[in-house]
């Protein structure tokens, strides 16, 4: 069984703090901001195209129809699999879904 | 440098911890962990031990709840306040009612068709919090369900202790597709491909932006859906009716300051339907909008997808 060491003593009080009603939350939930997102995009196998505008009013967005394009294929890092795996995974790059 | 990765299934869903120092991805993993024990022994609606499944038991008196509770339960009703109610916790009996009672790898099965009614729900104001003797007190006959929020705090809360467990460089949560960055991203940022199912594996199709920091968040009627009587119906609750959300957007993402303020933007946006895109507009929100159809749309400073980087 392991011991119990002051460094798991401090990370359990850190913990603590963490969960401490509003001392994460409060700092982060809805405030809305924007984040930095950066301007280039990489494309997966098959992306995006051919973009037009959507009207709409105050600011610029745009219409996109998916289609097949070059392979500009991301790097491959996690793999999402059944059981927990451990490993290099190049430039990182995960996937954001519904679930 | 390569980020080092770790990835194994917790709350029902996929959890991927990255690092930029290899050597920091134990202690991350670790803290993670931590956390989403807690996160599951606090709020899960499929445990019948879980401190929510108490709360929701015990509608009609006031329950003294964790620090973790109160403050999923805070963001619950925060988010129904910003989101003027289109993202509200009181849709609990709603969803069940739909068939979404149990973990969801267990209500695929058409089980027959089920009675629905259009039926506001009670409304987040229905619920109390009191900050001074942490407890919340939930009137009789009312159910809280903090899907809409609950995996993205999760989410937040496990980067922000994964990378104080750290002694250097970042890190990267995700669950199911909620994303949480905390400390120094990757040269070029955090890569993530955005797709309508997590499932999809990240050299997958789709656009794949970088960010720096804060969160990403995808919200999608076409995951999580279930048959009964043939009727195919979604775990995105429109509180104006208590039925699944109908709106023009099938999939929505968004980046934001932290992983549950892009959660709840995208699922505001997918019950607000096509108003979403002022209130997304107003609040300068990167955001992806996938219609019914196919079609998509970019709201706000989003990456040119028809730049691409090699």
């Amino acid at each position: 069984m392991k011991s119990f060491t002051s460094t798991d003593r401090d990370r359990g009080l850190r913990r603590l703090r963490r969960l401490t009603f509003g001392a994460v939350t409060g700092a982060t939930v809805a405030v809305f901001g924007m984040t930095y997102v950066a301007a280039a995009s990489y494309a997966g196998k098959a992306s995006t195209a051919s973009t037009t505008a959507l009207s709409t009013s105050g600011s610029t967005a745009t219409t996109t129809s998916s289609s097949p394009s070059t392979d500009q294929s991301a790097t491959t890092s996690a793999t999402a699999a059944p059981t927990a795996t451990t490993g290099s995974s190049g430039s990182g790059t995960v996937t954001s879904g519904g679930s | 440098m390569a980020v080092a990765s770790k990835t194994w299934k917790a709350l029902g869903t996929s959890v991927h911890v990255l690092t930029t120092d290899p050597h920091e991805l134990a202690a991350a993993e670790l803290a993670v962990r931590e956390i989403l024990e807690d996160v599951d022994a606090a709020y899960s609606r499929f445990r019948a031990d879980s401190e929510l499944s108490r709360l929701n038991a015990e509608a009609g008196r006031t329950v003294s709840v964790s620090p973790l509770l109160a403050t999923a339960v805070t963001t619950a009703l925060t988010a129904a306040s910003v989101t003027h109610g289109a993202v509200d916790p009181t849709v609990g009996t709603a969803i069940r009612i739909a068939g979404y009672d149990d973990d969801f790898s267990r209500i695929t099965e058409d089980r027959g068709p089920v009675s629905l009614r259009a039926l506001k729900v009670p409304g987040w104001q229905v619920v109390h919090v009191d900050r001074a003797s942490q407890s919340v007190f939930l009137p009789a006959g009312v159910e809280l369900d903090l899907g809409s929020t609950g995996k993205a705090l999760a989410a937040d809360l496990a980067a922000h202790a994964a990378h104080t467990a750290m002694h250097r460089g970042g890190v990267l949560v995700s669950l199911g597709g909620d994303i949480a960055v905390a400390g120094p991203p990757p040269e070029g940022g955090w890569r993530v491909l955005i797709a309508e199912d997590s499932a999809v594996p990240p050299d997958g199709d789709g656009q794949v932006i970088c960010i720096g920091n804060g969160g990403v968040a995808t919200s999608s009627t076409t995951v999580r859906r279930w048959r009964r009587g043939g009727t195919i119906l979604h775990h995105i609750i429109d509180p104006q009716t208590g039925l699944p959300a109908s709106g023009p957007w099938r999939t929505v993402t968004v980046v934001a300051n932290s992983c549950v303020d892009a959660n709840i933007a995208a699922t505001a946006a997918i019950v607000q339907g096509q108003s979403a895109v002022a209130w997304l507009q107003a609040r300068r929100l990167p955001a992806r909008l996938v219609e019914n159809d196919g079609t998509i749309h970019y709201i706000g400073p989003w990456p040119d997808p028809s730049r691409v980087a090699a």
